[in-house]
């Protein structure tokens, strides 16, 4: 069977799933993870993340763990993904608070606008860069993804894979957060909850005999716990040391005009370069879309200052050109950041954390390069069903895309209540969301306790202002890691020098040691 | 009226589903609560759908409450450890292969599991484990691999300790040294075979739509017979090793338990592997259903045993 007969079967499996109410479950659930990512996002204090994280127990409950479940899970999650980039421009624009981090750079700008009675206008800019660089970073991840897979397929042997894995741990390291050093601790720590009984032995290892440890740590305890209960502690840490709140008032959008067509090719410049940048930060593991939201307002900043006309307002008092260029930015990032996860499955963010999980919970979907091989090596007259799976992914983000640009606009719109939700009442709803979510999928206290333990863990982290991201990834990447470091040693005869004999092997690892040095160089005073 | 006529059809139906419930479980026993189905596969792989199709089947058949649960690792002694400790009243079973309570346990020595802990239940499908490498290697027949052996050491895909193990007695046989690359499960090793990861390895059963469409070739038989899709491929015995890989899926149950439990049991998962809707997976993925029950599963769980320490010792 050939690419045209998967990518026809791929979309067919989105759009004549199972009908549910009428529509196609698969359709359904990305409509409605959308419009929950839009809410979620609209909403300080929640995250994207945060609402796949206690989605993912609770859809496998619904759906099992059959090969049908994949799809309508997946686009559920992708859904919140993308909605949760476009909300976060709600409050920032109405509120002068960021719904999500990555969504402070536009607060610079929307809330200036907002003051000058241009609320609904800013929101509408918010919408379109956001739903521009959406779908073109959506048209990279599908011309880019399976050239990547075939390359990694075909020039690395086992001792490169297993060197391309050090290489994104060691990069996810140095340059997430602040300190290289830091950063290595995380991931240390993340590998070394990812060796707790595996390994190829019959003896379940450094489990101290605890027999609630035999499996190995469950991967939702760990990831939950560190991600979403280690901010939650700390959110109510800091609700309790602040007195009295220091929100903006708020701004209703009021009446406001539609973008002209002159508006959209003044913006338009400042949405593409944002796109490519945060498309390009996207698809690199580790970088997320602050650091993409950031890098398009400041590279839009220096464009704007050189050709600004005299009477148009700066960056900072209100410019419709920073907003677009930050919502372009981070919405950018959320189809790129899938090209690592498919082609090669190390996941770039914590949103392609919970989609890793998401698929190695239901199984029968193994990200990697295997994912685009015609035939599923099994034999040309075959599917290969994981390749039609992904096409389903694909007309997912594009379903997803689609609803952006329909009713997108309308709704985010109207969620600007959120912001009113006090912390005090979430956050307790979401710390009892997440033991549930975890009772849900591991039916056992001892998994409660360990989630409440990496939550303990996970507020350590964030209180010495270390990133969480490089231990969640590394304990997802941990054991990948150890099998194909095994498998290489094995495969080249017992040779303990694999990762230098081959050129490309040992050009990752020169790489990885580089990308190492080089941050703590830049970070050192 | 209407009252007593809804009151008297409520009855009627009452009784006809307590009669179907009393027919199904001809032996007159009955779980004194929800079964615990302890799987040792993956969820969502072939295995695990076996096992939860299984337990759908035996739900429908007899109305005892199924609840299949995953514990998985340490090729299926973490299950065997959780399920030597549950009551032996028939609310606990497990699914596992044979050689979960042979190779394994054998060499999980510490971890103190013996055949004689659990009762066997019943088989419910083999395995055809061949020897298997891709058809554009050019190599029609065992002899043109060890050729290429010779000329420089070939990659061994395995999944298991024990798969490994022979792999290392098959080349030793044939006077060659194999690079063995043990991986997570049978797809690994295709995917690594496909990948030019590895030039050959075992198969469980997963290359048959590949070797019949000629992209795969079954170099040999890893079982104590030919392999049914192609019985001219040698076994391990005419290759010069006295250990073969036969291995089938097994239902186990805790030690000393009560012979009516045992056999109402058996019966319920012989009959959904033989025509229940598992059935039609069995037949689809392992070739048919395979049922060895009572004292001959007994005698091949502790034989299967036994020749692990063989084997082991075959190997040092």
């Amino acid at each position: 069977m050939g690419l045209w007969e998967h990518i026809v079967a791929g979309v067919l499996a989105v759009l004549l799933s199972e009908p549910l109410l009428g529509v196609p479950v698969v359709i359904l659930m990305v409509s409605g993870g959308f419009l929950l990512g839009i809410t979620v996002g609209a909403t300080p204090g929640l995250a994207g993340p945060m609402a796949m994280a206690i989605a993912l127990p609770i859809l496998i409950s619904i759906f099992g763990f059959s090969n049908d479940a994949l799809l309508p899970v997946l686009g559920f999650l992708i859904g919140i993904m993308k909605g949760a980039t476009v909300g976060g421009a709600v409050p920032a624009i109405l509120f002068n608070t960021p719904g999500t981090p990555d969504a402070y750079m536009t607060t610079l700008d929307g809330y200036p606008m907002a003051q000058k009675g241009e609320a609904k206008r800013a929101l509408r800019i918010a919408h379109f860069s956001s739903a521009s660089g959406d779908t073109f970073s959506d048209i990279v991840l599908v011309v880019c993804a399976p050239f990547l897979a075939i390359l990694v397929e075909r020039y690395l042997d086992l001792p490169e894979k297993t060197a391309l894995l050090i290489l994104s741990l060691a990069f996810i390291a140095s340059v997430i957060g602040g300190s290289v050093g830091k950063g290595i601790i995380s991931m240390g720590l993340g590998l070394l909850a990812a060796m707790i009984a595996t390994g190829e032995d019959f003896y379940p290892r450094l489990t101290m005999g605890q027999s609630n440890l035999a499996e190995g740590i469950p991967i939702a305890a760990a990831v939950l716990g560190v991600l979403i209960l280690g901010e939650v502690f700390k959110a109510l840490e800091d609700l309790h040391r602040q007195s009295g709140s220091n929100a903006s008032p708020e701004i209703t959008p009021g009446k406001g005009s539609a973008l002209s067509r002159a508006d959209l090719r003044r913006l338009f410049p400042y949405v593409g370069r944002s796109a490519l940048i945060g498309t390009c930060i996207g698809a690199l593991p580790g970088v997320g879309s602050t650091l993409a939201a950031t890098l398009g307002y400041t590279t839009a900043k220096r464009r704007y200052i050189a050709s600004k006309p005299d009477y148009a307002p700066d960056f900072g008092d209100g410019a419709a050109e920073g907003i677009a260029a930050t919502e372009a930015a981070n919405s950018s990032v959320s189809g790129a950041n899938l090209i690592p996860v498919l082609s090669l499955g190390i996941p770039g963010n914590a949103a392609a954390v919970f989609l890793i999980l998401a698929m190695d919970s239901i199984g029968g979907f193994n990200p990697g390069p295997s994912v685009f091989r015609l035939g599923g090596g099994i034999g040309d007259s075959v599917m290969n069903p994981e390749m039609v799976m992904v096409f389903g992914i694909f007309t997912s983000m594009f379903v997803a895309n689609a609803l952006n640009w329909t009713i997108g606009g309308i709704f985010m719109r109207s969620v600007g209540f959120m912001a009113r939700i006090p912390k005090e009442r979430l956050l307790p709803i979401v710390l009892l969301l997440t033991l549930t979510a975890i009772y849900v999928q591991e039916t056992s206290m001892a998994a409660i306790w360990m989630t409440v333990f990496f939550g303990f863990l996970g507020y350590g982290m964030r209180r010495v202002g270390m990133s969480p991201l490089p231990f969640v990834i590394a304990f997802i990447l941990g054991q990948n890691l150890e099998a194909t470091a095994r498998q290489a040693f094995a495969a080249t005869g017992a040779d303990p020098f694999f990762l230098f004999n081959s050129p490309i092997a040992l050009a990752f690892i020169l790489m990885s040691s580089g990308v190492v040095i080089y941050n703590l160089r830049k970070s050192a005073p | 009226m209407k009252a007593i006529l809804k009151t008297f059809a409520l009855t009627a139906a009452l009784s006809i589903v307590s009669a179907a419930g009393a027919v199904a479980d001809g032996t007159g026993w009955k779980p004194s609560g929800p079964i615990k189905m302890i799987i040792a596969f993956a969820a969502g792989g072939g295995a695990d759908t076996q096992a939860r199709l299984i337990a759908d089947d035996i739900q429908a058949a007899t109305g005892w409450e199924v609840i299949p649960e995953q514990v998985t690792g340490k090729g299926g002694v973490n299950a065997l450890l959780a399920l030597k400790d549950m009551p032996a009243d028939g609310t606990a079973i497990a699914m596992v292969v044979t050689e979960s309570l042979g190779y394994n346990a054998a060499a999980a020595g510490n971890a103190g599991i013996v055949p004689s802990d659990f009762a066997g239940l019943t088989t419910t499908a083999g395995f055809q484990m061949g020897v298997v490498a891709k058809a554009d290697k050019g190599w029609s027949s065992f002899a043109d691999t060890i050729a290429a052996a010779k000329e420089g050491n070939l990659r061994f895909g395995t999944m298991s300790p024990k798969l490994s193990d022979l792999a290392f007695l098959l080349g030793e046989a044939q006077g060659v040294e194999f690079n063995i690359v043990q991986v997570a499960g049978g797809k690994a090793v295709m995917n690594g075979v496909q990948a030019g990861d590895m030039d050959l390895g075992f198969m469980a059963g997963i290359q048959g739509k590949g070797v019949a469409s000629g992209d795969l070739v079954n170099l040999a038989s890893a079982l104590s017979e030919p392999l049914v899709q192609t019985p001219d491929a040698p076994t391990l015995a005419d290759l010069g090793v006295q250990f073969n890989a036969d291995g089938y899926f097994v239902f186990v149950a805790p030690g000393g338990m009560d012979t009516a439990a045992r056999d109402a049991l058996t019966a319920a998962i012989v009959e959904a592997a033989n025509n229940g809707k598992a059935s039609a997976m069995i037949e689809k993925a392992f070739g048919g259903a395979v049922t060895i029950q009572g004292s001959e599963l007994d005698a091949l769980l502790q034989s299967d045993y036994e020749a692990a320490s063989e084997l082991m010792q075959a190997v040092q």
